[in-house]
């Protein structure tokens, strides 16, 4: 069996076409879009802001104090209306032709002494597709003026500071988190990363399956490997185990690439949180989580040779092994459903066990008796998909299709 | 010495609706299952070359690859130097080296390395691999390129080294499976001469092939099967003697052909 998969070993680390995607594309291909992401995107959100934006007001007789204000901001420059531009429908066309940024309509009961004058409603008039910095600027300017009115009601109907901060807010709820910061960030990314190992084990294991079954028999070899003096179940092992190395060492590659280079390249805030939050988690819940890969690979490795054995070319074992995809994103699915825990009869089902258990070693709160049923549902399904696979490896109708 | 005796093997149809017309007038079709060899005996003493012949679609190459072990028949039995290889194929095995004409190499291995494998898979030492690689390399003349990978060979290497992996554990038979079909003239010539010393090292040798050129040049017997059934068993002298004319009309009696009517109408 070590002689076959010496030798399957051999010839993989000297076929370029997969070495290229198992090691040498995770290495160079993360930074360059993490990287790449990450600049993009300061950039269109920078231009964004800085961009210059043009404002009409009506009724700016109503009040001089925010007509002032927008003023002041550097980023805004008032402009008139054209005269024809009359009506509630002709400033909509106007805005939405592009004319301009946005409209602002002071209305006739503007006062800065509200108890007189009653609510104060502005109309803004832009598009709503375009991203919210304008929002954000009049927020900021009418919160300081609501705040400004609010004060100077309050003080003239006499009530005290204290009575102030009840009007406003009869009724708070106040949020003691008892989770600690390692479970809420392990419960917002720990749904996401069983998903990505998962999909780098399979992704990573497929070339060499493919290769392995269906290539031999493409290439007139397996033929030959049939008839020497030894037994298929070893043929089958050796094939099994290069598998499952393959999809290991591609996943192993890929994470360790994307950690490295997300903590290279965001060295500033994020950067540290992601340092603390790794560094919190302690060795042996990450020495774990690799370990459940052993349970993930099996299971992958035993479907993707019994798929490349039946198939009659290399095309052919891709296109059903492409499907595959799809399949192991239900799991993953499941393991993300508010509710479900890694307990009782959800422990016992593969892969969904193994995305549970991730999420809770990360969020440390494993309870470590669950690796029981996590190794034993996948011994029972990885060993009996492997039994198939020699079974199928016996089956001429399957051998000489 | 290799004994074939009453040889039969059946192939379910998983699809009877794919069948083509000439596929379902074809006696061997019963029911949902297709005997393609219906009763093949043939034997071939040490020394001899056995030509086996047959049109396309025959069962030649199910016979073969019984007799390789890839296949298992249904009935029959197969004797190597007195020893049923069916009751323990593993250990047959051993005694059986198999060549087709469709044969590959592990391309990513040099010739050297594809070699060795099959040597070790065989259960054979270091040594005796080296040594014995050494004695073929020689003898195929394949010195200047076994340390190169095999994806590189032309068509002649590769069959050079596919004959060289083949004998490689030094077998009691060597079985080849239309092993000069899409060769061209040159690599024809070096499995022509490998047949010819296994013959002088008196290892059987049983060879199907279209080329009866080739069977005049090697063969001491001729089998003849058609619709899996054997249709001439005998000497390479008796089968010219079925026809004063030629190789080809001696084929075609023996397949019970009448003479110049090589086609239906």
């Amino acid at each position: 069996m070590w002689l076959v998969f010496q030798k399957e070993i051999k010839e993989l680390l000297r076929d370029k076409k997969t070495l290229f995607f198992m090691i040498a594309l995770p290495i160079l291909l993360f930074p360059l879009l993490i990287g790449g992401a990450l600049y993009v995107g300061t950039n269109v959100v920078k231009g964004a802001v800085e961009k210059t934006r043009t404002y009409a007001i009506i009724g700016e007789q109503f009040s001089d104090e925010l007509v002032g204000k927008l003023n002041e901001v550097e980023q805004f420059s008032l402009q008139k209306l054209p005269s024809e531009v009359q009506t509630k429908e002709q400033i909509v066309a106007y805005v939405k032709e592009g004319n301009i940024d946005f409209v602002i309509e002071i209305p006739k009961n503007y006062s800065s002494t509200v108890l007189d004058s009653g609510k104060i409603t502005l109309k803004l008039y832009r598009n709503q597709a375009g991203l919210k910095v304008v929002e954000n600027k009049l927020n900021k300017i009418v919160d300081e003026l609501s705040d400004l009115y609010q004060t100077t009601a309050f003080s003239s109907l006499g009530l005290s500071e204290s009575q102030q901060i009840s009007v406003v807010t009869p009724i708070e709820v106040e949020e003691i988190n008892v989770a600690d910061e390692r479970e809420t960030l392990g419960e917002s990314i720990g749904g996401f990363i069983p998903y990505l190992i998962f999909m780098l084990c399979l992704q990573g294991a497929m070339l060499p399956a493919s290769d392995l079954g269906a290539g031999e028999k493409e290439r007139g070899t397996l033929e030959t490997l049939l008839i020497t003096p030894i037994e298929r179940t070893k043929i089958v092992l050796g094939k099994f185990f290069t598998i499952a190395f393959a999809g290991v060492t591609s996943a192993l590659v890929t994470v360790l690439s994307i950690a490295l280079w997300t903590a290279i390249l965001s060295r500033g805030e994020a950067g540290e949180v992601l340092v603390k939050f790794m560094t919190s988690i302690d060795a042996i819940d990450f020495l774990l989580v690799f370990f459940m890969l052993i349970p993930v690979v099996a299971i992958f490795a035993a479907v993707l040779l019994a798929l490349s054995i039946y198939a009659r070319s290399f095309k052919e074992a891709q296109g059903y092994m492409t499907p595959l995809v799809f399949v192991t994103f239900i799991p993953v699915i499941f393991a993300m459903l508010p509710g479900v825990q890694l307990k009782g009869i959800w422990a016992w089902v593969p892969l969904t066990n193994v995305a549970l258990a991730i999420k809770e070693l990360i969020k440390g709160t494993m309870d470590y008796v669950q690796l029981f049923a996590i190794f034993g549902s996948t011994a029972v399904i990885a060993g009996s998909l492997l039994a198939f696979c020699i079974y199928w490896f016996k089956q001429e109708k399957v051998l000489f299709r | 010495m290799i004994e074939i005796n009453k040889l039969a093997k059946k192939f379910k149809v998983e699809n009877p609706k794919k069948l083509s017309d000439q596929d379902k007038k074809d006696p061997r079709l019963q029911g949902r299952f297709f005997h393609s060899v219906r009763e093949v005996s043939f034997s071939c003493q040490n020394g001899e070359v056995l030509g086996l012949l047959g049109p396309n679609g025959a069962g030649k190459t199910t016979t073969l690859r019984m007799l390789s072990t890839a296949l298992q028949p249904d009935s029959g039995s197969i004797n190597i130097g007195g020893f049923d290889i069916l009751k323990s194929p593993v250990e047959a095995r051993k005694q059986i080296g198999f060549l087709s004409g469709g044969t590959g190499l592990y391309g990513r291995l040099s010739g050297r390395e594809n070699i060795a494998y099959f040597g070790k898979l065989n259960g054979m030492t270091n040594d005796a691999i080296i040594k014995r690689t050494a004695e073929l390399s020689h003898r195929l003349d394949m010195d200047s390129f076994l340390d190169r990978r095999s994806e590189t060979y032309s068509t002649g290497m590769k069959q050079k080294a596919s004959i060289a992996r083949s004998v490689i554990h030094s077998p009691k038979v060597v079985i080849l499976d239309e092993p000069t079909t899409g060769l061209d003239i040159m690599a024809t010539q070096t499995v022509l001469n490998f047949i010819r010393d296994l013959k002088n090292d008196n290892v059987p040798v049983i060879f199907s092939t279209h080329h009866l050129d080739e069977v005049s040049e090697l063969c001491d017997r001729v089998t003849v099967i058609d619709q899996g059934q054997t249709m001439f068993n005998d000497t390479f002298d008796a089968f010219r003697a079925l026809d004063e004319v030629s190789l080809h009309e001696s084929f075609l009696r023996s397949i019970g052909k009448p003479k110049h009517q090589t086609t239906e109408r």
